[in-house]
């Protein structure tokens, strides 16, 4: 049976029809949906340490100055970065299937870490971007 | 998907080591070595958080990336004048 619609208010109803979104298929989709988010982010953050080992090694063999070295961590920073964006995104998926306000409340305490981590990291990538800028800087 | 996330923190892990070994040797840069192999770490560690991470784990590593700012901007003052 759909459920009623009409007007209270002045907000309209709209008819939804039992049975077409049931909340276990939905809260499927979205489990699946923040596997995927997270799987990205885990994929950002090893595919930007592996690139910058790789880089750092060739750098150390062919004895680069140390500039180069950090603008290599610089962008390994962004990697990072970019990682726990992807991160944060799946917490914020799994708000939309919490049931419980303890859940909730749980993810709003990994939330908060995980965008102060954001914030840590961000402030660190542009303290080093400044002093990198300073040393291009002629004299 | 945990075994993954476990093995990519130990390539992580592994890579900082061999990292800052080779930094340091081409470099003889103490700072340096220490802030790629900290990087790489902190890389391990944010892995090792993906998926069902709970609430205490998250917070330790923040405190980590905060207690690492404060000690790189305190090396850089000790090894640099």
């Amino acid at each position: 049976m759909p459920r009623r619609g009409g007007t209270r208010s002045g907000v309209l109803a709209i008819e939804v029809p039992e049975g077409l979104l049931p909340e276990q298929t939905l809260r499927h989709a979205v489990d699946l949906l923040v596997r995927l988010v997270e799987a990205a982010g885990a994929l950002i953050i090893f595919t930007g340490a592996v690139v910058a080992i790789v880089r750092f090694v060739a750098l150390s063999v062919r004895r680069r100055h140390e500039r180069e070295f950090t603008s290599v961590r610089l962008g390994l920073g962004r990697y990072l970065v970019l990682g726990l964006e992807f991160q944060l995104a799946s917490d914020l998926l799994k708000t939309a299937v919490s049931p419980s306000f303890e859940d909730i409340g749980q993810l709003a305490a990994i939330a908060a870490i995980r965008t102060a981590l954001n914030y840590f990291l961000g402030k660190e990538i542009a303290v080093e971007e400044r002093e990198l800028e300073a040393e291009h800087r002629p004299p | 998907m945990s075994a993954v996330l476990q093995t990519g923190a130990l390539v992580c892990t592994l890579g900082g080591l061999l990292s800052a070994a080779l930094v340091l040797a081409a470099t003889r840069d103490v700072l340096l070595s220490l802030r790629v192999l900290v990087d790489l770490l902190v890389a391990a560690g944010l892995l090792r958080l993906s998926g069902d991470a709970d609430v205490g784990a998250l917070a330790t590593a923040a405190v980590i990336v905060a207690l690492r700012q404060l000690l790189s901007s305190q090396l850089r003052r000790d090894l640099q004048g």
